[in-house]
């Protein structure tokens, strides 16, 4: 399976996926503390991709989305964006929206 | 690069209204009016900003930019 497979994969297999520099408990980025705090602040569980584990990955995740950088949140198979949309989508609660109806 | 010089950059590149750019030489936050923001949703207007932007931020000279804020003239307006 190629790479591009592997992360179709995931964010089809997974409702929330946030691909990020470190853990949610270890964040290695400000960025990427960001875009987890966020999420914890709409209640909802997602899976985390730590893309310093695999460098494939983290190569392969920027050409997926067509977006240069890392953390990446895909919501439902969509890419959704990076850390100053999320930040955007949740000050006008559109984020919340979104992530409606998906188990916490 | 100064926040002044990714202030003219943008506001030739995307015929912006208005642009406010605070940054520190590395990573810098811009807040942007443009009318070509219009009829599109976020995701649209930030990979339009960073398409705009592609060279300096391929070459490097532009590390890190934050979008505040993306704007149509209306939009902010009604702010």
């Amino acid at each position: 399976m190629s790479v591009q497979d592997t992360i179709r994969q995931t964010v089809t297999s997974n409702p929330v996926v946030l691909y990020m520099k470190g853990t949610p408990q270890f964040p290695m980025c400000g960025f990427s503390a960001g875009a987890v705090q966020i999420l914890k602040n709409c209640g909802v569980s997602f899976a985390a991709v730590n893309v310093l584990e695999d460098p494939e990955v983290r190569q392969g995740i920027k050409e997926f989305a067509n977006w240069p950088t890392i953390p990446q949140l895909y919501v439902k198979g969509e890419f959704v964006g990076g850390s100053d949309i999320m930040k955007e989508l949740f000050a006008s609660g559109e984020l919340q929206k979104m992530l409606e109806g998906i188990e916490g | 690069m100064t926040p002044e010089f990714v202030q003219q950059l943008i506001t030739d590149r995307l015929a912006a209204t208005h642009v406010h750019v605070n940054g520190d030489g590395h990573h810098f936050y811009a807040r942007i009016v443009s009318p070509r923001f219009e009829g599109l949703g976020l995701l649209a207007r930030h990979r339009l900003v960073k398409d705009a932007l592609k060279d300096v931020i391929d070459s490097g000279e532009l590390h890190a930019l934050s979008l505040e804020k993306t704007a149509t003239p209306a939009e902010w307006a009604a702010q």
